[in-house]
């Protein structure tokens, strides 16, 4: 008898939560609006990262980084971001041979082929050549590992 | 159906009926015997393999002429010596092993993009740094080579952009595909910087389709051609290839179906060509091309488009400069042209695995944004 007391409690107290929702459930579904804002963030930063990925040294000063020394700019090698792969990190990077990030290719390559200066694994100018490199393989399929 | 993908299946449908092809005339040479012969265990390998009348040996020479070699070299894109030394050392080297070619070539090509930004002070570096080479030397130019002074220096330098001449029993012809792109910088008042900047930027969305070879040149070449035996060899020069691989990239010329009009009598065409940095062959209609590596940089393959024929070459190390870049050593003897990628720092130019290649790895790829400068 208890039992059954308890179950039907329970029950009721599920049923009057799903119903009526948490106590603190103020908030409202997402508006186009803010879709736009978000959307409008993110494409500022991609706008950014195609700037530094193709040599603007407008942007780069601007930015304070100096990712050539060259006169290479990433978009030489990585047309339309091509070739850069930013699906298969993490991975076994044998560049640099080590367990490498897609942020940790970036540096490799303004060091390298670019003979720039490292810049800060989560500066701006890197958050938005990630954000580049990512939006132009929209798409591409999820192969983390793959060499 | 994407307009690149309709452009595309309209190129084979006109251009690939049944039994139309260049001259049927590719042998295997002992240099791709023990290519080949590395390559049995990997044979199983999907369609990386599946084409094996290789690129290397191609037949085009007329059999009662003396056998002769010529070396390409392009895709220098050279910066002023104070902004980048290694271009500069590539030039050098690519200069120096053209020169001690032995038996030496009759003559060279520079296939275009001698300099990067156009200027006057690169093209003369470019001159200077190929005064090495003391053979014969042609020159066609590259989009890097114009825009700056739309060719002012360049013509100074080289002269006309397209040429003809016959040589031991071969038609070659110089072609330029470069200089009849849209306007793009009058109206918008561009600097020559500006416009030469735009122009420089491969994947840039501002120059558009550039690459074409014009109605004017191509009637130059029907009459170029008028007298020239249809079954005998023509070898064709362009910065371009004369069929659309990416046109993104302009890897293709614009007008590809006018030129392939103007050359289908010819049985025989070999076209040669550059820009693409990379490993290419290709065969539309009766038209047969053969894509040369750069000594600046290589280009990756373009996400599509990437002709079947085509055996791809091997993924470039990015940390070494002289990998994936190089010239070409090509010989004309008993009937056949035999190209040889010279690519410094590999002995396998081909992929010998789907790892090696970087088409291994599928990619979706979005046109850049940040230069994009709307309608005219």
């Amino acid at each position: 008898m208890k039992t059954r007391t308890t179950l039907l409690f329970t029950l009721g107290m599920a049923a009057i939560a799903v119903l009526v929702g948490p106590a603190s459930a103020n908030k409202d579904p997402v508006t186009p609006q803010q879709l736009k804002a978000y959307d409008e963030v993110f494409m500022e930063q991609v706008r950014i990262g195609d700037l530094l990925f193709h040599g603007d040294a407008a942007t780069a000063k601007k930015m304070n980084v100096v990712l050539t020394t060259t006169a290479m700019a990433c978009a030489m090698c990585h047309p339309f971001a091509s070739d850069t792969h930013p699906q298969a990190f993490p991975k076994y990077q044998v560049s640099m041979n080590k367990f490498a990030t897609l942020r940790d290719m970036i540096n490799w390559c303004i060091e390298k082929p670019n003979q720039g200066e490292k810049i800060d694994s989560d500066s701006d100018a890197m958050k938005a050549l990630e954000a580049y490199i990512y939006w132009s393989n929209t798409g591409s399929v999820l192969v983390p590992g793959k060499y | 159906m994407s307009e690149l993908d309709r452009e595309r299946r309209e190129m084979v449908a006109v251009l690939q009926r049944p039994g139309v092809h260049p001259d049927r005339s590719l042998r295997i040479t002992r240099r791709t015997f023990i290519h080949r012969s590395c390559l049995t265990g990997a044979a199983t390998v999907a369609q990386t393999f599946a084409w094996w009348p290789l690129l290397n040996t191609i037949d085009v020479a007329y059999a009662a002429e003396p056998p002769f070699k010529f070396a390409w070299v392009s895709d220098t894109h050279l910066y002023p010596k104070s902004v980048n030394t290694r271009f500069v050392e590539k030039v050098q080297r690519a200069a120096r092993e053209v020169q001690a070619m032995n038996p030496p070539a009759d003559f060279m090509i520079f296939g275009g993009d001698l300099a990067q930004l156009g200027r006057a002070n690169e093209l003369e570096l470019g001159v200077e740094l190929l005064n090495e080479v003391k053979i014969r030397k042609v020159f066609i130019p590259g989009e890097h080579d114009w825009y700056y002074d739309m060719g002012a220096k360049w013509k100074q330098l080289f002269d006309k952009p397209n040429w003809t001449f016959d040589h031991k029993g071969v038609r070659f012809v110089g072609l330029d595909t470069v200089t009849r792109g849209p306007d793009y910088w009058t109206v918008r008042k561009m600097s020559p910087e500006e416009r030469m900047d735009h122009m420089a930027t491969l994947d840039g969305s501002v120059a558009g389709p550039w690459a074409g070879v014009g109605r004017d040149q191509l009637d130059w070449v029907q009459k170029t051609l008028a007298d020239w035996d249809k079954a005998r060899p023509v070898v064709i020069f362009s910065h371009n290839p004369l069929y659309e691989y990416y046109p993104p990239w302009n890897f293709w010329v614009r007008d590809w179906r006018e030129v392939n009009e103007v050359l289908k009598p010819y049985t025989n065409v070999t076209n040669i060509h550059g820009h693409v940095h990379q490993v290419l062959y290709n065969e539309i209609g009766s038209l047969r091309s053969i894509g040369m590596l750069a000594t600046a940089w290589p280009w990756p393959y373009a996400p599509e488009g990437v002709p079947k024929l085509t055996k791809p070459m091997i993924r470039a190390d990015p940390g070494d400069f002289y990998d994936g870049v190089g010239w070409s050593n090509i010989s004309m003897k008993n009937d056949r042209i035999e190209n040889e990628y010279i690519m410094w720092g590999r002995k396998e130019v081909f992929v010998q695995s789907p790892p090696d290649s970087s088409l291994s790895q599928p990619e979706i790829l979005r046109p850049r944004i940040a230069d994009q400068l709307g309608p005219y």
